[in-house]
C-alpha cells in the first residue's frame, strides 16, 4: 500500500508539513520514497530557461542547475535523509502538476504525499478544466492515492489511528472507500464511515421539511450498510454517523470530535466547473483547514491491484 | 579552417554532440568560439551563385529606397521609429552587401547578419505586402538564415533545435516510445470520464491523421487530450502516428533546410504509411507553414502540396462547426470581449483568416478584432524561432510591445491563441508587461462549451 | 550633328532600351526554379494567374493596396510622378511631330498648357519625393547616391525639355541637353534600378503567384493587399 512513494515538493517551508509524514510515513511503512521536484515552468517551449520554483528567477536548465538544485534538496531534507537514506531525489522541467502525474505513472507509485499549498502557476492560460492549483490537478487525475498535507499534523503518532472516511456515494468515493477500509484492515485502526447530507442547497431558498431530511438520513443509512458496510466482513473496528449540513463543516468537526489523524475522501472529477475550481470543491475546503492530513482517492487502479497480487 | 568544438559549420547529427551543447550553459563557450569562427568567402559565393537566382537577385537590385516598408515592420514600430529598423535598410546592409560583395566578408560581418536574421526579423513577411515591388524581405531573411547555418552562424538554441530534429525528428528529446506512451497515458486519464475515448496508434486508412508539436507531449499532454476528447465527441475516425507525427521545424528557423527536409519527410512517410484521408495538424502556426506550406517544396513534391490534403486545426474546427459535428451550447458561449491573434504564418501565409472569424461567431458574443487584422496583423513578436533565443531576449521584449497595445486597444481580456508561438509569446507579453489579459487555445475553449452527445457521457 | 541624335542614336537608344528589357524579363523568368522559390509556378497555373492579376492590378491603382492607402501622400506624389513621366514623352505635340516625320504615323497629342501643366508637375512631384528622402528619417536611412541619381536621370530631359520651350534664346543648347539626357534615360533602363519599369510587373507577378498558389491562394479569397 505504501510500497512506493512519492512525495512532490515545492523545497520550501510551504512543503515541510508534508515532508514530515512522507518520511514518517516511508519510515514506518518501509516504502522506497522518491523525493520529486519540479524545476519550473518550461518557459518559452524549447528554449533552456526554466523559471526557478523557489526564487521566481530565470535560471538555465542544464547540469549546474539540476545538480545545484539536488543538492539544494539534500540539504533542506538532510535530517530526514539521514534518518531514512532509502529516498532517491528527483528532479524534472516543467509544469509541476503534469510532471508529477507522469512521473507516478511512469514509476507505478503507489502513494503520493504533497502540501496543499503547492505553488499555482501565476499565468492566465487557460486550459481544459486547468484551472486550480497544482495539488487540484494531482488529486483530480492520479491513479493512486493522494495525500495531502497542509498544516501540523497533531494527531498524527501512529499512522493512523482513526481514518474519517467521507462519502457521497459517488463512484469515485467506492475508491476511497475500498483505500480506506483495506488501510483500517491492514493496520489495524478505527474506520468511521461519514456522510454529510448536503443542506447547503438551503442558502439558495430551497428549504427541506424535517421529514424530507429524516427520509434522505434513513436511505443514507441504508446506502452505507449496503455499499460499505456489507464489504467489511469480519472487521468489526467500524464506526458510521450522518450529520446534515454544509458537508465539509460537517466533515472537519465530525474529524475533529473522533480524533482523526487521516481523511479519506474522493476528489470529483466532475463536479468543479473549471470558473469554480479556484473556490474550491469540498476535498479543497476540508484540506484547508484540516488538522490532519486528506487523502484523495478517486480511481481503485492501485488498491485492487494489490488485491489481486494478494 | 577555425572550427569550433561546438560551434562550427557542421549540423548536429550525434546525440554526443547534441549534449555537449546542451552542456555550455547559455551558449557561453558557444559564442565565444564564433568570435573565432572563419567565414569561408569562396563557399558563400558558390551558395549565392546557385541559389540566389532572379527573384531576390531582382529584389535586392530594384528596391528604390522609398521606405514604405519601414512602418510595416513591428520592429521599426516597436523601437521608437530606429531607422536602423526599417526592413530594406536590415536586408540591404546584409544579404545585400554579402550579394554585392560575393560572399568577402569578415567574421565580424556574418556575426552581425545573424543578430539581424535572428533578433531583427521573424519572418512574419509583413513587409512584403507594403512594398509596391512586392519585395519580401521575411523570405530574403529566411534564405539569409540559411546561408548563416551554412557558416555556423545560428543563435545557440536553434542548432540544438536543428539538431534535435535530425536526431530525433522532433525539435525536443522525444523517442517514439515516450510519444506513444503520452498518448497511452493521456487515454488512461480521461477514459473514466469519457468512456471509449481512445487515440489510436498507427491505425490505417483513417479519415484524418493528426500530428501535433513535440510541446504538446513534452509539457502540454492536456492539449493532446483535448484533442482526442474533441475527436472522440466529434465521431472521426482518426489516428495519430508512432513515427512521423512532430510537425514543427525549428530546422526551418535556423535555416538549416537539410534538417528541415528531414523532418517534414518523416511526416509525409507517415501519410504514405498510413492513408488517411487527410492531415490534420495541431494548433500551431508554424508547424503549419513547414509541413504544409514550405515542406512539399523542401521534400521536392512537383505539385507543391503534402502527399495528402492537409488541414490546419482551426480548417477541422470550422468543419465539425458547419456540419454540426460539434454543438456549441449557446449559453456558454464567451461572453466577455474577447479578440483572436492571427498567425503569421497560416492566416496572412496560409489564407485561414475568413476561417478564424467564422469560428469566432460559433463561439463568442463580443468579437473584437485587433486592428490591423487578419493578413496585415501584426506578428506577435515571438515569432521566427525568437521567442526560443536567450541572447535576443531584450530584443524580442521590446517587440512585444506591438502587440501589447493592439491587444489593449481592443479592451478584451480575452486572447484567442491558435498557435504555439503567439501563444507563448502573449504569455511572456503578460509576463514582462503585466496588463492582465489570459490566453487559450481552441481547444479548452471549444470543450467547455461543446454540448456532449448523451451516449458518450459515463454512465454512473 | 542633330539629326546623328535624332536619327541613329535614337535608334541606339530605343534598340538599347527594348533589348535590355527583353533580356531582363527573359532572364527574370528563366531565373525563376520552382523549388529554390518555393513555388509551384506551372503546376496550379489558374491559382497563380489569379493571384498574380491581384498582384499587379490593385498595385496599379491609387489606393487600390493598404500600403498606398497607409501613405496618402506619398501615393499621390508617386502616381502623378510616374503618369506624368510616361504621357508627356509618348503624347507631347512636338514629340509626335517627329514621329509622323520619321515614321509617318502620329497619336494622340496633349495640348501645349496641358504638356507644359505635367511637365511641371513631374520636376515637382520629383522634387518633393527627394525632400521626402531628405526629411523623413527612415528613408533617409536607406537612401544613397544611387537613388538620387536615378531620380535625376528621370528628371532631367523633363527639366531640359521645358527649358528648350521656353527659352527661345539658349533654345539650341538645351534641345541638345534633352535630346541627350533622353536617351541617356532611355538607355538607363534596362541597366538601373529604372528596369522597374519592366521588372515590377515580373516582381509583383512572382509575388502574386507565391501568394496566390502556395501562401493560401487556394484556401482563402485571394490575398488583400
Amino acid at each position: 500500500m505504501f510500497g512506493k512513494v512519492l512525495f512532490a515538493t515545492t523545497a520550501t517551508p510551504a512543503c515541510d508539513n508534508a515532508a514530515h509524514v512522507a518520511f514518517n510515513i516511508a519510515e514506518k511503512y518501509h516504502s522506497e520514497l522518491l523525493i520529486f521536484h519540479v524545476l519550473g515552468l518550461p518557459s518559452r517551449g524549447f528554449s533552456p530557461f526554466v523559471r526557478d520554483a523557489r526564487t521566481g528567477e530565470e535560471e538555465y536548465y542544464d547540469q549546474d542547475y539540476i545538480q545545484w538544485v539536488e543538492e539544494e534538496l539534500k540539504n533542506t531534507y538532510a535530517e530526514q535523509l539521514a534518518r531514512y537514506p532509502n529516498a532517491r531525489i528527483m528532479t524534472m522541467a516543467g509544469t509541476p502538476h503534469t510532471e508529477i502525474l507522469r512521473l507516478a505513472r511512469k514509476e507505478d507509485v503507489d502513494f503520493i504525499v504533497m502540501g496543499a499549498h503547492s505553488r499555482q502557476e501565476r499565468t492566465g492560460a487557460l486550459g481544459y478544466r486547468q484551472a486550480g492549483s497544482n495539488m487540484q490537478r494531482v488529486a483530480r487525475s492520479a491513479r493512486c492515492p493522494v495525500l495531502i498535507v497542509n498544516r501540523p499534523c497533531t494527531t498524527c503518532l501512529w499512522y493512523f489511528s482513526n481514518i474519517i472516511f467521507g462519502t457521497d456515494f459517488s463512484r469515485a468515493s467506492y475508491s476511497a472507500f475500498l483505500f480506506a477500509s483495506k488501510l483500517a484492515r491492514e493496520i489495524g485502526s478505527r474506520l468511521y464511515i461519514f456522510h454529510a447530507l448536503d443542506l447547503s442547497a438551503m442558502h439558495a431558498g430551497k428549504i427541506f421539511s424535517q421529514e424530507e431530511i429524516e427520509d434522505q438520513i434513513k436511505a443514507a443509512k441504508e446506502k452505507i450498510h449496503r455499499i460499505y458496510l456489507s464489504q467489511m466482513q469480519d472487521y468489526d473496528n467500524v464506526e458510521m454517523e450522518i450529520w446534515e449540513g454544509v458537508p465539509y463543516m460537517e466533515i472537519l468537526k465530525y474529524c475533529r470530535e473522533k480524533n482523526g489523524d487521516l481523511i479519506v475522501m474522493a476528489h470529483h472529477t466532475r463536479e468543479i466547473d473549471p470558473e469554480e475550481a479556484l473556490l474550491g470543491s469540498t476535498v479543497e475546503q476540508v484540506v484547508l483547514r484540516a488538522s490532519c492530513p486528506v487523502a484523495s482517492v478517486n480511481r481503485p487502479d492501485k488498491i485492487q491491484e494489490q488485491r489481486k497480487t494478494r | 579552417m577555425t572550427q569550433g568544438k561546438l560551434c562550427n559549420k557542421r549540423p548536429v547529427n550525434t546525440e554526443e554532440e547534441l549534449h555537449s551543447l546542451l552542456a555550455d550553459k547559455g551558449g557561453k563557450s558557444y559564442y565565444e568560439e564564433m568570435q573565432d569562427l572563419d567565414v569561408d568567402a569562396s563557399e558563400i559565393a558558390s551558395i549565392l551563385e546557385k541559389t540566389l537566382k532572379s527573384r531576390m537577385r531582382t529584389w535586392l537590385e530594384i528596391c528604390t529606397h522609398c521606405g514604405l516598408c519601414a512602418d510595416s515592420c513591428f520592429f521599426f514600430l516597436a523601437n521608437n521609429r530606429d531607422p536602423e529598423q526599417v526592413p530594406s535598410f536590415k536586408i540591404q546592409s546584409t544579404l545585400g552587401k554579402l550579394y554585392r560583395r560575393k560572399g568577402g566578408v569578415d567574421n565580424e560581418f556574418m556575426r552581425m547578419a545573424m543578430d539581424t536574421a535572428w533578433s531583427k526579423c521573424t519572418c512574419c513577411n509583413r513587409c512584403g505586402l507594403y512594398c509596391p515591388f512586392g519585395i519580401d524581405m521575411g523570405v530574403m531573411f529566411s534564405y539569409l538564415r540559411g546561408i548563416c547555418f551554412s557558416q555556423g552562424f545560428v543563435p545557440w538554441e536553434l542548432k540544438i533545435g536543428s539538431g534535435m530534429h535530425r536526431i530525433y525528428r522532433a525539435q525536443m528529446d522525444i523517442t517514439t516510445e515516450d510519444w506513444v506512451d503520452t498518448c497511452r497515458w493521456m487515454v488512461e486519464e480521461h477514459e473514466d470520464e469519457w468512456p471509449g475515448l481512445t487515440i489510436p496508434i498507427d491505425k490505417p486508412d483513417v479519415d484524418i491523421m493528426y500530428t501535433v508539436n513535440a510541446r504538446e507531449p513534452k509539457h502540454y499532454p492536456e492539449d493532446l487530450a483535448e484533442a482526442a476528447i474533441l475527436f472522440h465527441i466529434a465521431g472521426e475516425n482518426w489516428t495519430v502516428p508512432s513515427i512521423g507525427w512532430e510537425e514543427t521545424s525549428l530546422a526551418m528557423f535556423a535555416g538549416d533546410w537539410e534538417g528541415a527536409r528531414l523532418q517534414v519527410e518523416s511526416v509525409y512517410e507517415a501519410m504514405r504509411r498510413l492513408n488517411p484521408g487527410r492531415m490534420v495538424v495541431t494548433e500551431c502556426g508554424h508547424a503549419y507553414r513547414a509541413t504544409v506550406i514550405e515542406g512539399p517544396y523542401w521534400a521536392g513534391l512537383a505539385s507543391g502540396k503534402t502527399p495528402v490534403e492537409t488541414f490546419h486545426y482551426v480548417e477541422w474546427v470550422v468543419e465539425a462547426l458547419r456540419n454540426g459535428k460539434l454543438k456549441i451550447d449557446p449559453s456558454r458561449k464567451i461572453k466577455e470581449p474577447v479578440t483572436y491573434q492571427d498567425s503569421c504564418n497560416y492566416v496572412r501565409n496560409g489564407g485561414l483568416g475568413d476561417i478564424a472569424r467564422e469560428i469566432m461567431g460559433y463561439i463568442a458574443e463580443d468579437f473584437r478584432e485587433m486592428s490591423p487584422c487578419r493578413e496585415h496583423n501584426f506578428c506577435c513578436g515571438g515569432g521566427g524561432g525568437l521567442n526560443g533565443i536567450g541572447r535576443y531576449r531584450r530584443e524580442r521584449n521590446i517587440g512585444l510591445k506591438v502587440k501589447r497595445d493592439q491587444i489593449l486597444a481592443t479592451g478584451a481580456k480575452l486572447v484567442i491563441t491558435p498557435c504555439h508561438n503567439c501563444w507563448d509569446a502573449v504569455r511572456d507579453l503578460e509576463e514582462v508587461y503585466r496588463i492582465g489579459i489570459r490566453w487559450s487555445f481552441l481547444k479548452p475553449i471549444l470543450l467547455s462549451m461543446v454540448e456532449i452527445p448523451h451516449h458518450l457521457l459515463p454512465k454512473e | 550633328m542633330y539629326d546623328i541624335l535624332i536619327g541613329p542614336m535614337a535608334w541606339v537608344s530605343f534598340g538599347v532600351l527594348m533589348m535590355g528589357l527583353v533580356i531582363r524579363i527573359l532572364r527574370y523568368i528563366r531565373g525563376l526554379d520552382w523549388k529554390l522559390d518555393r513555388v509551384a509556378y506551372t503546376k496550379n497555373i489558374s491559382f497563380g494567374v489569379k493571384g498574380a492579376l491581384r498582384s499587379v492590378v490593385l498595385w496599379l491603382f491609387p489606393f487600390g493596396t493598404r500600403s498606398w492607402r497607409d501613405h496618402p501622400v506619398f501615393t499621390v506624389l508617386v502616381f502623378l510622378f510616374h503618369i506624368g513621366l510616361l504621357t508627356v514623352p509618348v503624347f507631347l505635340t512636338a514629340h509626335n511631330i517627329l514621329l509622323k516625320e520619321k515614321w509617318g504615323f502620329s497619336l494622340w497629342t496633349l495640348s501645349e498648357n496641358a504638356a507644359d501643366g505635367i511637365v511641371l508637375l513631374v520636376i515637382t512631384t520629383g522634387l518633393l519625393l527627394v525632400l521626402r528622402r531628405v526629411a523623413l528619417p527612415e528613408v533617409r536611412k536607406i537612401t544613397d547616391a544611387n537613388d538620387l541619381t536615378v531620380m535625376l536621370l528621370a528628371i532631367t530631359p523633363f527639366v531640359t525639355g521645358y527649358l528648350a520651350h521656353h527659352q527661345a534664346s539658349t533654345y539650341g543648347f538645351w534641345l541638345y541637353a534633352h535630346i541627350i539626357s533622353g536617351e541617356i534615360l532611355l538607355m538607363a533602363i534596362p541597366f538601373t534600378k529604372l528596369s522597374h519599369f519592366a521588372l515590377f510587373f515580373m516582381s509583383r507577378v512572382q509575388l502574386g503567384m507565391d501568394f496566390g498558389i502556395k501562401r493560401g491562394g487556394m484556401k482563402g479569397k485571394g490575398m488583400a493587399w
